[in-house]
């Protein structure tokens, strides 16, 4: 990656090598080949959401709906329950995402100051539990006393740090350059202003891809909210969706002989990738350029 | 701290170990005197026919899986009419189908299980037994007069004491009870094709073989049978036809494979893949497989291509059950293939003649130990009893209120739906659905019963299928033998080894790629593998429960 930056950041009039080009001319070849690998899967279930059953059962449908039909969409988006169920994973999302940005870039913080006292400790104590955990059922006890169940807590709180993040961000702040706190410090700013007002402006690349890593975590995530809400009106378009993938597929004993169940058992699982992809994805363009800069900033540096 | 001695240890041990002698002796022995404070809301003399209502409105815990195909909903008729003829509510802990069975072992193990769990399917309470959050449901069936009524009309305590009962001669899990064994699944056979050659449909293996040469011969470049069923666990592959097989041959294969099988002329139990009966098996699909009679394909591909190639005329012959001989079969061939028949044949016989073997018992009730503290538990007892095992309960889970959601009577054979009401096509005009729209049948609730309320469910072409199989004399089951729950540990881990080696070397003697010839050299392999211990283990227990329990 370094390498193609500074490559392409040489000044104008020097003709690249034929190595080059040729480097370049495989690159391109083979960087297009993986980017057509990844995406065909992706095309084929876009292709099978909108495809009528009978063309999905006999494997004809490839990059593009055969049969054009929207009966799963409709069978799901008709569904009140979906929109609650969306709406509470919207919000999940976004209140986990913020409370476990703030704790995360807190502690990260505190951790990267080598003059802190027990430091050693605290670290050991995040890294612990990336190793052990109470396990499944003690996990529930302790979530049931204290009183969190089918509340927005039980999903929030046990999940409020992810301890990999935590060092990822501890290391990004440790490789700042101490000159600029110190330089805060004389100009008067105490411990939190610098934070709010130094640091965490020159943390952008690494928060945008924290709060990335916790949304999208914390939007697939379905097993907490399974295991803790107890009411459907609760639960999040995951638990929905992961129902009716298990219900359609099993054919259970609903009325599943007409056409209509049929063509949702068909392609349900499609168009479950696409409505909870969906959303997500259309994020990234926006974080991207975080990535870009991020890169930037460590390469000049130096 | 102060240092605790050895002898008070003992003492403190030999202490608590009292306690709890005494804890179960008391529990043992006078359990009805121990319901006293425990009746509140129950009725006082409730008998069979008597409709259950509680004294006072009541509240019950209980789990309820939700079928996204018919999503749970509080307001449901049923509940509202089943409150109004019980007095019961229900606090509902709804759990999605899809892990129904994770989130009940969690809440059992972190002792906040909901007093009722519908829907176990044995032996999955065998895992709760241990921990004691589940109530030895046998200590109070005296209880719930219509379960036992049922239980003596059909005879069904020798298959309660054959699948249920543990080691200390109780039972944790209410059965669905059915009065007659259903079978659902068998072969599906193009019978235009049959027409076609001039032949009869099949009803020995045998014959089916004659008849899959005959439609080999007029048609040479087919697979006549390419099966499905095969990437489900438990067996090798074709996993219903061998199920199926092992019925008709007296063994274990397939989807019914497990590692011992009664053999009644031996009275003792037996290792299924090392008996005669298997290598008979093998030795068929061998012949089939080698005349290029079925598909070797059978054994190992996705279901969606068995359907492709059934549904295209690449075959004639696969496995089934009624859904999908309509779902796909039928739609596949029709969309396909005008002209093309397709048709449910009655199972196959073998040399154990016209017997089939099936189990009468289906998932049940668990009741959590907590309710047994409840003043109302006696209350509770009788409701799930007047619910799951009378027939006005179970008439109501299943097809609602009469002259509301149907007319007629399941037991006179006349029951119709509503003509605005509709259930699985039974009703096609029907607007509303009985189990979206009312919550009837819906799976929790609705299950068992004698076989004419079964058959009320059924089309025609399904009944004609039950009947014949009704015909058929029920093979009585193994006889009960519980493992402790160390002798399970050890059993399970041989029989997962021994399963392994048999469904593999299964796969080679069919496909040709080892001979039969070779069958002794396998036989001592599975000794290799302990299949002797694994017998033994299941023997000892036979006689020990034998011994104990009669």
């Amino acid at each position: 990656m370094v390498s193609v930056v500074a490559k392409t950041s040489r000044p104008r009039g020097i003709r690249p090598t034929r190595g080059y080009r040729v480097f370049q001319a495989v690159n391109g070849v083979v960087l297009t080949v993986i980017v057509v690998v990844t995406l065909i899967p992706f095309a084929n279930i876009i292709a099978r959401s909108f495809s009528a059953e009978g063309p999905i059962r006999a494997g004809e449908v490839s990059l593009w709906p055969k049969g054009f039909n929207l009966t799963t969409y409709g069978r799901v988006m008709t569904d009140s329950l979906f929109w609650t169920n969306y709406r509470n994973t919207v919000v999940y999302t976004v209140v986990a995402t913020a409370i476990a940005m703030v704790m995360t870039t807190c502690y990260a913080y505190v951790l990267s100051k080598k003059h802190l006292k027990g430091r050693g400790v605290l670290v050991g104590i995040a890294v612990f539990t990336m190793f052990f955990n109470g396990g499944l059922i003690p996990n529930y006890v302790l979530v049931n006393s204290l009183g969190m169940r089918n509340t927005i807590w039980a999903i929030v709180v046990p999940n409020a740090i992810n301890v990999f993040n935590l060092l990822v961000m501890k290391a990004f702040f440790e490789s700042l350059p101490t000159e600029l706190e110190e330089a805060a410090a004389v100009d008067g700013m105490n411990t939190y202003r610098t934070f709010l007002w130094i640091v965490l402006p020159l943390s952008k690349a690494v928060l945008a891809t924290m709060v990335l890593f916790y949304a999208v975590s914390f939007w697939n995530s379905w097993f907490s909210a399974f295991l803790y809400m107890d009411r459907q009106d609760l639960f999040p378009v995951t638990v929905y969706l992961r129902n009716m993938i298990v219900g359609a597929t099993t054919g259970s004993d609903n009325s599943s002989s007409s056409d209509f169940a049929l063509q949702v058992g068909a392609n349900i699982r499609a168009v479950t990738v696409v409505l909870t992809a969906l959303p997500i994805m259309l994020i990234y363009p926006f974080i991207q350029r975080y990535f870009v800069s991020g890169v930037m900033l460590g390469s000049v540096k130096g | 701290m102060h240092q605790l001695t050895r002898r008070q240890l003992l003492a403190a041990a030999g202490g608590a170990a009292t306690l709890v002698l005494v804890g179960c002796g008391s529990g043992d022995e006078n359990g009805d005197q121990n319901l006293d404070g425990k009746r509140v809301g129950a009725m006082d003399d409730y008998g069979v026919g008597d409709q259950f209502k509680a004294a006072e409105a009541l509240t019950f815990s209980i789990a309820i899986l939700d079928n996204p195909g018919y999503p749970y909903k509080a307001d449901w008729p049923f509940f509202q009419e089943l409150s109004k003829r019980t007095n019961i509510k229900f606090d509902a802990t709804v759990i999605p189908l899809s892990d129904y069975n994770q989130k009940r072992s969690v809440m059992v193990a972190a002792g906040n299980a909901p007093w009722i769990i519908p829907k176990t399917y044995h032996p999955s309470e065998e895992e709760y037994i241990a921990g004691g959050a589940v109530l030895p449901v046998s200590d109070y069936v005296h209880l719930m007069p219509h379960f036992q009524d049922k239980v003596k009309k059909w005879n069904l305590q020798p298959d309660i004491d054959a699948a249920l009962k543990q080691a200390d001669g109780k039972y944790y899990l209410l059965p669905g009870l059915h009065e007659d064994a259903w079978l659902d699944y068998s072969l599906a056979m193009r019978t235009d094709i049959l027409a076609q050659l001039n032949l009869q449909v099949p009803t020995t293996w045998d014959e089916l073989t004659t008849v899959l040469r005959a439609m080999k011969q007029a048609h040479p470049d087919v697979y006549p049978l390419s099966d499905r069923w095969s990437t489900t666990p438990e067996g090798p592959g074709a996993n219903n036809l061998l199920a199926h097989m092992s019925d008709a041959y007296d063994t274990r294969a397939g989807w019914d494979w497990r590692a011992y099988h009664w053999d009644p002329g031996a009275s003792k139990f037996v290792f299924p893949g090392a008996m005669d009966n298997y290598r008979q098996i093998l030795q068929y699909l061998n012949t089939l497989v080698s005349e290029k009679l079925m598909d070797p394909e059978s054994f190992t591909q996705q279901d969606d291509l068995a359907k492709q190639k059934f549904g295209t005329g690449k075959s004639f012959v696969i496995s089934t059950n009624a859904q999908e001989l309509i779902n796909s079969y039928r739609k596949d061939l029709t969309a396909r293939l005008p002209g093309a028949k397709v048709e449910k044949i009655t199972r196959l016989m073998g040399p154990m003649g016209a017997t089939k073997r099936q189990t009468r018992l289906e998932s049940g009730v668990m009741i959590s130990k907590k309710a047994l503290d409840s003043k109302n538990f006696v209350a509770m007892m009788q409701f799930v009893d007047w619910l799951w095992y009378s027939d006005e309960g179970q008439t109501l889970a299943k097809w609602g209120i009469k002259d509301q959601t149907f007319t007629g009577s399941a037991e006179e054979g006349t029951l119709k739906l509503a003509s605005d009401v509709d259930w699985a096509g039974l009703n096609p005009s029907g607007s509303k659905k009985l189990n979206v729209d009312y919550g009837y049948l819906n799976g929790v609730f609705a299950y068992g019963g004698s076989t004419k309320f079964l058959n009320s469910q059924f089309t025609e072409e399904e009944k004609k299928f039950q009947e014949a199989m009704a015909q058929r004399k029920l093979r009585p089951e193994d006889p009960a033998h519980p493992l402790t729950p160390e002798e399970r540990e050890q059993t399970t881990l041989w029989a997962t080894a021994l399963k392994d080696h048999v469904n593999q070397q299964s796969l080679r003697f069919i496909l040709g790629q080892r001979p039969l010839s070779d069958w002794n050299a396998y036989v001592s392999e599975l000794k290799g593998k302990n299949m002797d211990q694994l017998i033994e283990v299941h023997n000892k227990a036979y006689e020990r429960f034998k011994k104990e329990h009669g």
